[in-house]
């Protein structure tokens, strides 16, 4: 039921696009953010869903919460980051695109150092 | 924050579109100029009231 509706905000929103865009281009721009926005609030429910269904695994099989929780932040990063590449991207402005996009790379990887030291570790602990 | 937004941004739109052939056939081009201005700045605080509570959410959901 949901994918209908985001699939009729989508195509409005692209009938609304064509005809701004000869008048106002400014304007076209706006209602694709708009749309990505509003389509993203009707998946966020569901998104809400998964996230504490693994936090709910991870508290009851008490695997290493610091991980999961990284995993979960760099998860929504991605998620924003995606968001104003693919945004950038549709108006023309592939280097901003390219930079959002570099710069969201960069910070996953500062969060993910304290998981990489810990697989380190614990590879060093198995070789002999 | 649903569908009725895009068909306000879109009667914004039209409308500012209108208004500066109007103002520009009367003559009028710094009003013209004015109304693109003032409708921008409307269109562009209910977009970004929208991403903010997109974001809101995000953080609070991946509590970023």
């Amino acid at each position: 039921m949901e994918i209908i509706k985001i699939i009729g905000i989508a195509l409005i929103a692209l009938i609304i696009i064509i005809m701004l865009k000869q008048y106002r281009p400014e304007y076209a721009i706006f209602i694709s953010i708009l749309t990505g926005v509003l389509i993203l609030f009707l998946v966020m429910d569901k998104l809400t869903g998964i996230v504490n269904l693994i936090r709910s695994i991870q508290s009851k099989y008490s695997i290493n919460t610091q991980f999961i929780a990284l995993l979960i932040k760099i998860t929504g990063i991605a998620f924003l980051s995606e968001f104003a590449v693919s945004i950038c991207k549709d108006s023309g402005e592939t280097a901003i695109a390219s930079k959002v996009e570099l710069g969201s790379k960069i910070i996953i990887i500062s969060m993910s150092i304290p998981i990489i030291s810990s697989l380190l570790e614990i590879i060093l602990k198995i070789l002999p | 924050m649903s569908i009725d937004l895009l068909f306000k941004i879109a009667a914004i739109g039209i409308l500012v579109a209108v208004l500066y052939q109007v103002l520009v056939r009367a003559g009028r081009e710094d009003q013209a100029m004015m109304t693109t201005l003032a409708g921008l700045v409307i269109v562009l605080t209910m977009v970004i009231k929208e991403i903010s509570t997109l974001f809101n959410t995000v953080r609070t959901l991946f509590n970023l």
